[in-house]
């Protein structure tokens, strides 16, 4: 387990050094940031001046070690527009996208698995037929169409705050998510039942199953004890790693909602074309999203025993 | 016929490649026929003390007047701060902090004098120094502004922008009560530029430009004040300035300006005037007419001309377009009328001058007689000029900011009318800049301008004087703003002269000999179209609210009913 843990750390630096090149090699080939003020062109003397005071002088080279530099300790630089700190930035959005995350993948979890059990276990029933209709049009409609028509329907009804709303009308943070979380998890809870009803199918028809029933354990403990714990497997494998994307910033949902989160930091940023800010977003996503499958793997020896680590 | 232009645009923009066998007639009816015409000014009713103003916008580069640059920043900057005067949307100049200005006979020399007693929210005096402090923060080579050229004709700006100086020798504010200002050349304009928000007093406290506390709370002398830091991303709320020395007190409480993402901005703007959280909004091009009937009856909806013009920046020095002949062949093969009608739905009016009618001494509707459509006219010039059927012309435009509808279509007629072969591309801005500016560009690119200075003045020189060009010779890169290379020296000594005559009238005749020259006769840009400004206002709410020079609301105006 040791051995592991550390196999996938150095993995996953690794991983993190070659996507903060990708990314600063693309954000390079935007070209010069200063060059141009809105639609006007900047006095060559002026952007010169601001590439030096931001170091973009350097070779590229340089310019990539020096932040690989300043990234091991936490320091992601200053944006282009106002010169504010980037760790500044992450640390006002990254709570809020947790959040979200956290309120989204709780729902698409719960209401996934409960209707894909009742869809197994009542096969052919009218229950199933609705868990069935109802996860391919979770599936099939777009993100930005729920979004849009979220905002458009319930933004401002009941415990929904309105879109866009006046920045000092304060609302408390549990109804400030909770319509983008619901349509981050419509479409998950769609995919979710969808994969918990064909892995309790699976499930339903194995032996031990058979073994469960002929000891004669009520039909609750068969489902709740043996055939759920396994057929939770590959959900814990699509939750995780939906988990991780979330954590990363849901860039349209955010941006719809205009939730202050890393994915709305994120849209802006590359709307601005503000480099700094869109390197520290990708790089913080790919932690994110390396930190979690590495959690999800761990919990895979924990649900599954044939599952070893080393 | 008019009917059937119409009918091509827009199978041009479903993307058919259908064409006719004919060539397209003029389109009938006056070019002037807007859609939405110009609404009056709201009646000045007298203020009383309340209320709370909301809006959305992008979020601002600075709203520290050092950097202050789009409208954005100027809307809140303009409330912190007054400056030496303030203008109107039509550019009329009143006092701000200056009660009385004057030049000297060839306008190198300006003197304000100050009113007396006016201090900044911390109580630090408005006096001469406040200015000469402001504009040197503005200028100097380690605040690297974007706004500094604000300040270029004031002797001493070279050495602050080279940092071989840190006083702005130009500014002399010995006697408190007086700023003097000497020119490195002639404007007896400059006072309008005072109006810019870049060039507004500081206090002492707001140190060098890169002060991030006063950044983000800067301490200023105008009808409002911060309530609170900036929070970045979120909003800032500005509440009445009791203490406001320069002018009238303003009426509102508070000013909520709440910041929304640029990607969506228009659209955000006008769901938040519908859902009764903004007070003011723009609105997406697709609902103009709709939001129209909804609103105007109500009194609600506010459309203004603007000094914004799109224009095709034309490569004056490089074959095939280096000939005014071909210039015109061009120009008089473009319908305008029919794209303003099929992809702007009013929004916008074929232009046929660079000086737009919101500078009235200086306008001359018709001076670009190229701008008219006439597709025979266009072919026997084009034949003229050599630009013969098959000649390949470049076009570039920049992706993302909505160009790619008309764009297309001016593509289309051109290949339709002249036979031309269009290299046609669209590009990231950045990109497009860079192609304009090099010394082998050919062709046509995609501009748009407005003027930063009430003066027609700042459409003529920035866009076709020589010495805006910014390429010491044709093998240079071109840094300025007269991409297009257009050079004319009887031009250029028409607005020399323009610029050191005192007598408004004189200016704008030499003005309107100037653009004769440069856009009726030799066509060194081709003028498409003039943009109109449009609003969604509560003016059942408040009273007083109409628009100022920077598309903003007169804030310091408004008052609640």
């Amino acid at each position: 387990m040791g051995r592991f843990v550390l196999r996938r750390t150095a993995q996953a630096v690794l991983v993190v050094v070659a996507a903060t090149a990708l990314v600063f090699l693309a954000t390079f080939a935007l070209g010069d940031p200063f060059a141009s003020s809105g639609e006007k062109a900047v006095p060559p003397a002026v952007a010169a001046a601001n590439r030096a005071k931001f170091g973009l002088d350097e070779p590229l080279p340089v310019q990539f070690l020096t932040y690989l530099g300043n990234l091991a300790r936490l320091d992601f630089g200053v944006d282009f527009d106002q010169g504010r700190p980037v760790s500044r930035m992450l640390a006002e959005t990254v709570p809020n996208t947790v959040r979200l995350a956290l309120v989204a993948i709780v729902i698409d979890v719960a209401v996934g698995v409960a209707a894909g059990i009742l869809a197994a276990t009542r096969r052919h029933s009218v229950w199933d037929v609705l868990v069935t209709v109802f996860s391919t049009i979770g599936i099939g409609v777009p993100v930005f169409v729920l979004g849009v028509g979220m905002v458009a329907t319930l933004a401002g009804v009941g415990p929904f705050p309105p879109v866009p709303r006046g920045f000092t009308a304060t609302v408390p943070w549990y109804r400030e998510v909770l319509l983008p979380a619901i349509t981050l998890a419509a479409i998950d809870a769609a995919f979710i039942a969808r994969l918990m009803r064909g892995s309790m199918l699976e499930v339903l028809r194995a032996d031990y199953i058979r073994t469960a029933r002929a000891k004669g354990l009520p039909e609750r403990a068969v489902i709740g004890r043996h055939a759920l714990r396994n057929a939770l497997i590959p959900v814990v494998t699509y939750a995780g790693v939906s988990l991780g994307v979330l954590f990363g910033g849901a860039i349209i949902t955010e941006t719809i909602f205009q939730y202050n989160g890393v994915g709305y930091l994120l849209s802006r940023a590359i709307v601005n074309n503000n480099a700094p800010v869109i390197i520290a977003v990708v790089v913080f996503s790919v932690v994110a999203y390396v930190l979690l499958s590495l959690v999800v793997d761990i919990a895979y020896a924990v649900l599954d025993p044939r599952i070893r680590l080393g | 016929m008019a009917t059937a232009t119409a009918i091509t645009v827009v199978l041009t923009l479903a993307g058919c490649a259908q064409r006719s066998n004919q060539g397209v007639a003029p389109s009938t009816g006056p070019p002037s026929a807007v859609a939405f015409p110009e609404t009056p000014d709201q009646p000045s009713v007298p203020g009383r003390p309340g209320g709370t103003f909301r809006l959305g916008i992008n979020e601002p580069t600075a709203i520290d007047p050092y950097n202050v640059q789009e409208s954005e920043g100027a809307l809140v900057t303009g409330a912190l701060f007054t400056g030496l005067v303030t203008n109107t949307r039509r550019g009329q100049v009143s006092p701000g902090v200056a009660s009385a200005w004057s030049p000297n006979a060839d306008c190198t020399q300006w003197t304000f004098t100050l009113k007396p007693g006016t201090t900044f929210t911390n109580g630090e005096p408005v006096d001469a120094a406040a200015f000469k402090r402001g504009w040197e923060r503005t200028s100097a080579k380690d605040s690297a502004s974007d706004v500094a050229y604000h300040l270029n004709e004031v002797v001493g700006f070279d050495r602050m922008q080279d940092g071989s100086a840190t006083a702005l020798s130009g500014v002399d504010a010995t006697d408190p009560a007086t700023v003097k200002v000497a020119l490195s050349r002639p404007d007896c304009e400059f006072v309008l530029r005072t109006a810019h928000p870049a060039l507004s007093p500081v206090p002492a406290v707001a140190g060098p430009a890169g002060n991030p506390t006063y950044n983000d709370l800067p301490i200023g002398n105008g009808p409002f004040r911060m309530d609170g830091p900036w929070r970045h991303d979120t909003g800032i709320r500005l509440v009445r300035n009791d203490a406001y020395g320069a002018g009238p007190r303003a009426n509102l409480d508070a000013v909520e300006v709440t910041i929304i993402p640029a990607g969506t901005g228009v659209q955000t703007e006008y769901d938040g005037f519908l859902n009764g959280q903004f007070d003011w909004a723009r609105m997406p091009t697709p609902v103009l007419s709709q939001a129209r009937d909804a609103n105007e009856p109500a009194g609600q909806w506010i459309s203004k001309p603007s000094t914004s013009l799109t224009f095709l920046q034309v490569q004056n020095t490089r074959a095939p377009l280096d000939t005014a002949v071909a210039r015109k062949a061009v120009s008089m093969a473009i319908d305008r009328a029919a794209i303003t009608r099929g992809v702007f739905q009013g929004a916008q009016e074929p232009a046929t001058s660079l000086v737009p009618a919101l500078f009235p001494g200086a306008y001359q509707p018709g001076v670009c007689t190229a701008c008219t459509f006439d597709p025979v006219a266009a072919k026997q010039l084009a034949a003229q000029a050599g630009l013969t059927p098959g000649t390949h012309l470049s076009f570039q435009f920049n992706t993302g900011g909505g160009h790619e509808e008309w764009t297309a279509a001016v593509k289309q007629q051109l290949e339709q009318n002249l036979g031309l072969v269009v290299d046609y591309s669209g590009v990231p801005f950045r990109d497009l800049l860079r192609n304009q500016q090099q010394p082998d560009a050919t062709g046509l690119f995609r501009v748009s301008w407005g003027a930063g200075y009430p003066t027609a003045a700042d459409m003529l020189t920035p866009l076709l004087a020589t010495a805006s060009i910014g390429a010491a010779t044709p093998d240079d890169v071109a840094t300025g703003d007269n991409r297009g290379r257009y050079s004319n020296p009887a031009f250029d000594a028409l607005m020399e002269r323009a610029a050191a005559t005192q007598d408004a009238a004189a200016r704008d005749d030499l003005y309107k000999q100037a653009e004769k020259i440069a856009v009726g006769d030799d066509l060194g840009l081709i003028p498409l179209f003039t943009r109109q400004q449009f609003r969604l206002a509560n003016t059942r709410g408040f009273g007083n609210l109409n628009m100022d020079f920077n598309d903003n609301p007169t804030l310091a105006a408004i008052t609640v009913r």
